[in-house]
């Protein structure tokens, strides 16, 4: 008990104690454990993690395989491709020791793995990827409803960074952009007031303050700028964004702050099965 | 007015099958017939340029390559266009991988850029590292000992015996990082191990969905710009003056992203006749 339970908890508690002053003590030989040593053993781990990995999913599929679960046929397919890609990497190089050596030949042109790589896992990936325009299209169709207040932020956000970060949001002048807003407000007294006479006096004094401020102004396409889309969508992207994104990372880092004093203190023991 | 109606929640049942041809079509039609639309360099690409322009001649940069095959489309143009940029100027490239699939990316730019445009020597002018498996404790290895880390190259010549890695030992011996990153691990660890700790400057080109996570970073001013998805490419392309896959690219995404935004508009339109009817019933 004592091998599966103590000693790992305290080789944790030892070297994340170690790892964690090593930023604050000036000591070479602690400071070389957390940036040499320490990052070496996590790269012969990281190393020999990918073979028990592979060999888990290998071990899985064939479960699946034999049982005959839902889905199996896949699984022969995975079989398939890891045998496939072991061969390919490790046995049938596909050239010869002049052209590439073991290990280089995965990337060089004309060996099996960079065959594999270009002509099976390449399209495959990028076909997966592409997909997502489609579903983000017919999601946005379906589920971008303006229900509330902040709905309606997040959607107006949205087609400002969508229209704004690409050239078409360049050529969109500010003033049109401003005729659209007066119009967006004709709605908007509509609504409250519901009094024709009051909704075409807003519009028809928006539209002319727009034409004459426009006229007055020679009609440049990027001013005023606060309605400039590429200009708006850089603002979004700089202040509020960048506020809501300081908010996350902040509570990600006590978050891992917390977990880490939990590792060391012995308190969290999920990595030995408790 | 009825009528209007009930064509606007006709249309707003549509099968989804009719929104996915509709972006087939208006993502295909660009692509095949481009409309050349201007393309406007925004600030957070013009420190990118500015920060590898004003880099002396011979700078050691290190590029790091973190995309898959899967974001090619936004990553691709950038690193291409960054090599362009620092083979023009005459600077040393050093190019790691931190995914697998980042070594077969970058080869593909060497051999089009290095190779095919510039004619620079292997060992001289540049050199390709590759991937290591490990994610941040890749980072922490090449700022601590580079050697320890990469003892041969992807052609499995030993580091020791490359002349362009002579005076390399760890990351602090570089001039400038360009990180091109599709995600973990890539520019934020970049950022957190390597740049801030050691005071080297460093840019990044990321995807459009990864702007929201470094743009704190950039703000703060520990990373030099960022090229921001493929419009960032684009304006990366327009800057250096030599237009390429982004560039064509961006008249698809323009045309794609304002249907998007129709369907979006069409959609709230049913949505509120549909509202309408239910109230007055």
């Amino acid at each position: 008990m004592i091998w599966k339970r103590q000693i790992p908890i305290l080789i944790v508690a030892v070297v994340g104690t170690l790892t964690l002053f090593g930023w604050f003590i000036e000591e070479p030989n602690i400071e070389a454990f957390v940036n040499d040593d320490a990052t070496q053993w996590y790269d012969i781990l990281a190393s020999f993690a990918i073979i028990l990995g592979g060999l888990n999913l290998i071990k899985l599929q064939m479960q699946k395989v034999a049982k005959q679960r839902i889905g199996w046929q896949y699984s022969l397919v995975a079989i398939g491709g890891f045998i496939f890609a072991i061969t390919a990497g490790f046995i049938i190089k596909g050239v010869d020791d002049s052209v590439a050596l073991w290990g280089a030949h995965v990337t060089t042109e004309g060996s099996m793995f960079k065959w594999m790589f270009d002509y099976m896992f390449a399209p495959m990936s990028a076909t997966m990827f592409s997909l997502l325009a489609f579903f983000v299209a017919s999601a946005s169709f379906r589920a971008f409803r303006i229900r509330n207040f902040e709905a309606t932020l997040l959607l107006v956000a949205g087609i400002i960074i969508m229209i704004g970060r690409v050239p078409l949001g360049s050529v969109i002048s500010s003033w049109f952009v401003m005729y659209l807003l007066v119009l967006i407000a004709g709605i908007g007294v509509n609504t409250w007031k519901k009094d024709k006479m009051i909704t075409f006096g807003t519009v028809a004094v928006g539209l002319a303050a727009v034409t004459i401020a426009g006229m007055m102004m020679g009609w440049p396409v990027n001013e005023p700028g606060i309605f400039y889309l590429p200009v708006l969508q850089e603002w979004i992207y700089y202040y509020p964004n960048v506020a809501g994104a300081r908010a996350i990372m902040i509570g990600i880092g006590l978050g891992i702050f917390a977990t880490s004093i939990r590792y060391i203190l012995g308190i969290e023991k999920s990595y030995i099965g408790e | 007015m009825k009528g209007l109606q009930d064509f606007i929640l006709k249309l707003g049942q549509i099968d989804r099958r009719w929104i996915f041809l509709a972006i087939a079509v208006v993502v295909f039609i660009p692509i095949l017939n481009p409309i050349g639309m201007p393309i406007r360099a925004t600030d957070t690409t013009k420190v990118v340029f500015d920060a590898i322009e004003d880099l002396p001649a011979n700078s050691k940069v290190l590029v790091s390559v973190e995309y898959s095959p899967s974001t090619k489309p936004e990553n691709h143009p950038m690193t291409i266009s960054i090599l362009r940029h620092l083979f023009k100027n005459d600077h040393k490239v050093f190019v790691t991988c931190l995914w697998p699939d980042g070594q077969f990316m970058a080869q593909e730019a060497l051999e089009e850029v290095a190779v095919g445009e510039f004619n620079k020597i292997y060992g001289e002018d540049y050199v390709f590292l590759g991937f290591r498996p490990g994610n941040e404790a890749v980072v922490k290895g090449i700022v601590s000992n580079i050697r320890k880390l990469y003892t041969v190259d992807v052609h499995q010549t030993k580091v020791d015996e490359i002349p362009l890695m002579k005076d390399v030992n760890k990351f602090s011996d570089f001039d400038f990082l360009f990180s091109s990153s599709a995600g973990f691990p890539g520019t934020i660890e970049w950022v957190q191990y390597a740049a801030d700790p050691t005071g080297v400057p460093m840019s990044s080109g990321v995807t459009s969905i990864q702007v929201n996570e470094v743009m704190p970073y950039v703000q703060s001013g520990q990373m030099k710009g960022v090229l921001a998805g493929m419009p960032g490419a684009a304006e990366y392309e327009a800057l250096i003056g030599q237009k390429g896959f982004a560039t064509s690219g961006m008249d698809a995404q323009s045309i794609a992203h304002l249907v998007i935004v129709l369907f979006i508009i069409l959609g709230n339109l049913a949505f509120f006749v549909e509202r309408q009817r239910s109230k007055k019933y």
